[in-house]
């Protein structure tokens, strides 16, 4: 820790005890720590030092949520300034400064942008279903309704922790008229949806899309129905690690989340199974909705690349499974 | 479970309780040997039923048959005659769930929902046969019949999953055969059941996972062999929570929960009945088997009830 600045101290800390959450701000403060640090720092005026430093603030971030995907991703954008060849300190200091800057600018105005660039998607008169709580989703169903194209929107309850009540909390506050259905009648309500617009914890490098438990079964029913199903997901929500194979780990969460202890301790034959997330297939999905554009669920490869070659460059020729910054840094 | 009235947990008679329930009241009803009585009470069931599980098959037809003898017979007989329907009844669910149970081998892997007496049985007769298998329970909201399925399962010693509704497709690899209640059979081969179970039959069918019924012919839906669709019934937030979580909730907050949904026959493996497996598409053969002929000569329960009570 020494050398590294108090306020960088305190963000990773609120980010371990999750007093910082959501994928985008934990992004965005994490940004925001590198900011500081590279602005506080007070050793030896050479890129080399400059580097080494950075690097060790960038993987103490890193360690404080293991398996968080937006945070490595804003952490790798600002690192991609820190690596790139410089000639002097000064200017190798401020386009890390700006990089940061940037990050935080482009996470803050993603989900306004998202929901512009979604809303155009929406036809009509249109009947909306969504699942779970997802803050981009809202804004794509609430400016869409804006927009005079929402007739209804469904909202499944998202069971066990009925996340959906937060979003029809949300949408009612925003004047949408909406109505809270139970995950299982799904099917039942489909015929009558127009299109499907839900959110997205990790997207994939092949488009695969990890949500809240029982998403791929709401898109293979608006599949089965031809429902256009849409994802809106900021960049950082793609994961540089599974372009190298890496599986996403599915949490399985505390069983009284579903049931009562008392009712476990009761019942010693059953055990309840509780997974946070599921994978949906790229092939029932009909457009991810990106701060940078609508794309094709096929293309998450592309926006990977784009956003973050440098990071998965590295990744490759190190063989990492976990990209440690400090190993980077070239003496 | 208190805990669990929270969460919209409610005890819910079957499909097949409500008919031997029906049955039981039924001949309660004819006891004084009054057959005005007896039609009277079926007439006023007829109406709720009609309001509160307009699905449900098997009372229909448990009225038509019990109001075809008055009419057919008099009050002669009429309580042998109900005692012999649900005799015939209890057997027929029985026969259906052992013909079920004759196509799960040892080792296999189950899903289910809900809570009906048909799989109880099924599960019964696979432990009495000594089969090991273990069961995916969804919980089945609304009404988390599903944790009523489960302890049941606890009590049989069988190796139980619960899950959440929105985790079968997540589980669906796992799982060698699936299995329903049905609450009715329509003529095209079209299962009513609770809902949720024609979503649990698409996960399935993408999985290439085998998925079953268990529905005695008592449950076949006469009045869809003319083109009827059954009044599947909704309710409201009140079978999702209790009235506190209803006050944190927004004043304008509004929630539909249908009770069952239709799970489309081309997605059904088989229909366990008590006279044999059959393909859904297969129906109207068993109609005809049944009732001599296809269609059915089938006099509108109006139409009894009227002639019975004269109009009245």
């Amino acid at each position: 820790m020494e050398g590294i600045p108090r306020e960088v101290l305190e963000i990773a800390d609120g980010i371990r005890s999750m007093r910082i959450r959501g994928a985008g701000k934990i992004a965005r403060s994490a940004a925001e720590a590198l900011k500081i640090a590279a602005e506080k720092y007070e050793g030896a005026r050479e890129p080399g030092a400059f580097r080494k430093y950075m690097a060790r603030v960038a993987d103490l971030l890193i360690e404080t949520r293991p398996t968080a995907v937006s945070l490595p991703n804003a952490v790798m954008y600002v690192m991609q300034a820190v690596f790139t060849p410089a000639s002097d300190f000064e200017s190798l200091r401020n386009s890390v400064v700006s990089a940061a800057a940037r990050f935080i600018e482009e996470s803050n105005n993603a989900v306004k942008r998202i929901a512009e660039f979604g809303s155009r998607r929406i036809k009509e008169n249109s009947v909306i279903l969504t699942h779970c709580h997802s803050t981009a989703a809202v804004s794509v169903i609430t400016e869409a309704y804006k927009q005079g194209k929402v007739v209804k929107v469904y909202s499944t309850e998202t069971r066990p922790f009925y996340q959906g009540r937060i979003t029809t909390r949300q949408l009612l506050e925003n004047g949408v008229p909406v109505v809270q259905i139970p995950d299982s009648a799904v099917r039942y309500f489909m015929h009558e949806v127009d299109q499907v617009v839900i959110g997205a914890d990790t997207i994939t490098s092949n488009g695969a899309v990890v949500n809240k438990i029982g998403t791929s079964q709401v898109a293979l029913a608006a599949h089965e129905a031809r429902v256009r199903v849409f994802v809106a997901a900021e960049t950082y929500k793609f994961s540089p690690m599974t372009v190298i194979g890496e599986l996403v780990p599915i949490e399985f969460r505390d069983p009284s989340e579903v049931v009562p202890p008392e009712w476990l301790q009761a019942h010693r034959n059953v055990r309840v199974l509780n997974p946070s997330f599921d994978v949906t297939p790229p092939e029932y999905i009909d457009a991810i909705i990106t701060e940078v554009g609508v794309i094709p669920p096929q293309a998450a490869i592309m926006i990977l690349t784009e956003r973050l070659g440098w990071a998965i460059d590295k990744i490759k020729q190190a063989g990492l499974t976990k990209l440690r910054f400090e190993d980077l840094v070239e003496e | 479970m208190s805990v669990l009235r929270r969460e919209g947990f409610a005890e819910r008679p079957t499909g097949s309780e409500l008919i031997m329930n029906l049955l039981d009241a039924a001949q309660e009803a004819a006891a004084g040997g009054d057959c005005l009585k007896l039609v009277k009470f079926l007439r006023d069931r007829y109406i709720q039923f009609s309001r509160e599980r307009p699905g449900s098959a098997g009372l229909f037809n448990v009225i038509r048959q019990i109001l075809t003898y008055v009419r057919d017979h008099g009050c002669t007989g009429v309580r042998d005659f109900i005692a012999g329907l649900k005799e015939g009844y209890d057997k027929a669910l029985w026969s259906a769930s052992e013909v079920m149970a004759k196509r799960i081998v040892d080792g296999e892997v189950l899903m289910t929902n809900s809570n009906s007496l048909a799989v109880r049985r099924l599960f019964e007769i696979l432990v009495r046969n000594k089969v090991k298998f273990s069961v995916y329970v969804l919980e089945s909201r609304p009404g988390l019949e599903g944790l009523i399925l489960a302890d049941y399962l606890d009590k049989l010693g069988v190796e139980t999953y619960l899950i959440v509704d929105s985790a079968a497709r997540f589980f669906m690899k796992n799982v060698d055969k699936v299995v329903a209640g049905a609450e009715a059979v329509a003529a095209n081969g079209a299962i009513v059941s609770k809902v949720g179970t024609s979503l649990m039959a698409l996960v399935a069918s993408e999985a290439r996972v085998r998925f079953f019924t268990i529905a005695p012919t008592l449950k076949i839906s006469l009045e869809t062999v003319y083109g009827e669709l059954i009044k599947l019934p909704e309710g409201d937030w009140r079978l999702l929570m209790d009235e506190e979580t209803r006050k944190s909730l927004p004043e304008k907050y509004v929630a539909k929960a249908p009770l069952y949904d239709v799970t489309p026959p081309n997605m059904i493996d088989g229909v366990a009945t008590e006279l044999g497996l059959y393909p859904p598409q297969s129906i109207p053969i068993l109609v005809k088997t049944i009732y001599g002929s296809y269609p059915p000569q089938l006099t509108p329960l109006e139409k009894l009830f009227s002639e019975l009570l004269g109009g009245g």
